[in-house]
């Protein structure tokens, strides 16, 4: 149906129509192979469509599924590959997570994801929940993506477009008290791991802020910030 | 609750309320086991848990052969409560700037497009619903695409 390389008007029509979800069938293997084949398109395209569309999603009303929902998948989830009692336990504390998730969506901090760090073996039995953070700030600022497992009570870190110099980043812990507590510096602008000393791996959870700030290397980890945050995000449970 | 939306999600697109506890299920099963797949840059958890539970109650929809049959729904909001304030704005901004900009489309193409987006239509479903030809329906939803996208003007 459509040449390649797709004129600018097909390529939108098409990209319009695989993001709103009208074509069925061949016609939209087909739509997907002319845009596959196309120079000029991008998935990104397709993303900028949802998001412009999204505010549609509050047109849904909402109806609470029935309680079942969660046996079923814990008892999904068990016939997959966990242990039962680990997976229900997961499940609810998950599941409370995502409640919270949906609340505080819409802050930019939060996030659900932190692609799993494939360095530490499987666990045997149940993981506990995993705890993440994406930490930003000005908006060509430090992007800062934090993962905590709280079985081996270490800190994953991802740190991009962080500018060190004098000053290094350090790694802030914000419970609700407000009071931060240091995690330490961290490495700028690459993957690290942090170990959580034993007194604040506590704080590692829902609400919590985890912030970044420039700070001298002397003293680290200091007992205060010196300066504002270059980024901060709030903690999820997922 | 986020349960609630996505159920909601379900329910509207696949109107069976069994199927849409399947679905729902589904989707929390692939939340789990592809949270990684997350783009935090491009949309909110929310947004993203929200077009997967869409995405799988179409392709349920597809799969499921069944001549369209969904009601009518009555668009209804929701506020979000516990949002910062400044978020809450940005927020309603988007949405004020879209549901301003689908208005302004000319009749039919942002019904059109509502429908495509809320109940998970096929082009020939919207056709039928609307009483139009396959033709008509297809040049509505494209132009008023386009329209739609000049008009919310962030390229």
């Amino acid at each position: 149906m459509a040449e390649v390389p797709l004129s600018a008007e097909e390529r939108d029509g098409l990209v319009a129509e695989l993001a709103l979800g009208v074509l069925d069938g061949e016609e939209r293997a087909a739509a997907l192979r002319a845009l596959m084949a196309d120079p000029a398109f991008t998935p990104g395209l397709i993303e900028d469509w949802q998001r412009r569309l999204a505010p549609l999603y509050d047109e849904y009303t909402p109806v609470a599924p029935a309680d079942t929902l969660w046996a079923g998948i814990a008892a999904r989830i068990d016939d997959a590959d966990a242990p039962r009692e680990g997976a229900l336990r997961q499940l609810r504390i998950w599941r409370a997570g995502a409640m919270i998730a949906g609340v505080a969506a819409a802050s930019l901090a939060l996030v659900l994801l932190f692609r799993p760090v494939p360095s530490s073996p499987p666990l045997p039995g149940p993981a506990a929940p995993v705890a993440i953070a994406q930490m930003t700030g000005a908006v060509d600022g430090p992007v800062v993506l934090a993962r905590f497992d709280p079985a081996s009570g270490r800190l994953s870190l991802r740190a991009s477009a962080v500018k060190p110099g004098a000053l290094a980043p350090e790694l802030w812990v914000i419970p609700p008290d407000g009071k931060p507590r240091s995690l330490g510096l961290i490495a700028a602008n690459t993957d690290s791991q942090l170990p959580v000393e034993a007194r604040l791996r506590a704080f590692m959870t829902e609400g919590a802020t985890l912030a970044v700030t420039m700070e001298p290397v002397d003293g680290a980890p200091h007992a205060a910030p010196s300066s504002a945050p270059v980024a901060s995000g709030k903690i999820s449970l997922i | 609750m986020t349960s609630a939306k996505l159920f909601g999600i379900c329910l509207r697109i696949s109107a069976d309320r069994d199927a849409a506890e399947d679905i729902l299920q589904e989707v929390y099963i692939k939340v789990w086991n592809r949270a990684g797949r997350f783009d935090s840059g491009r949309a909110s958890p929310i947004t993203w848990l929200c077009a997967i539970a869409r995405n799988a109650a179409i392709d349920w929809r597809r799969a499921s052969l069944r001549p369209g049959t969904v009601p009518e729904e009555a668009a209804s909001t929701v506020a979000d409560s516990a949002l910062p304030a400044d978020r809450v704005i940005e927020r309603d901004q988007m949405r004020a700037r879209l549901l301003y900009c689908i208005d302004q489309l000319q009749r039919g193409h942002g019904d059109a497009i509502r429908a495509a987006f809320l109940d998970g239509l096929t082009y020939a479903e919207l056709a039928d619903r609307m009483a139009v030809p396959l033709g008509t329906m297809k040049s509505w939803i494209r132009r008023g695409m386009q329209r739609l996208k000049e008009c919310i003007g962030d390229g």
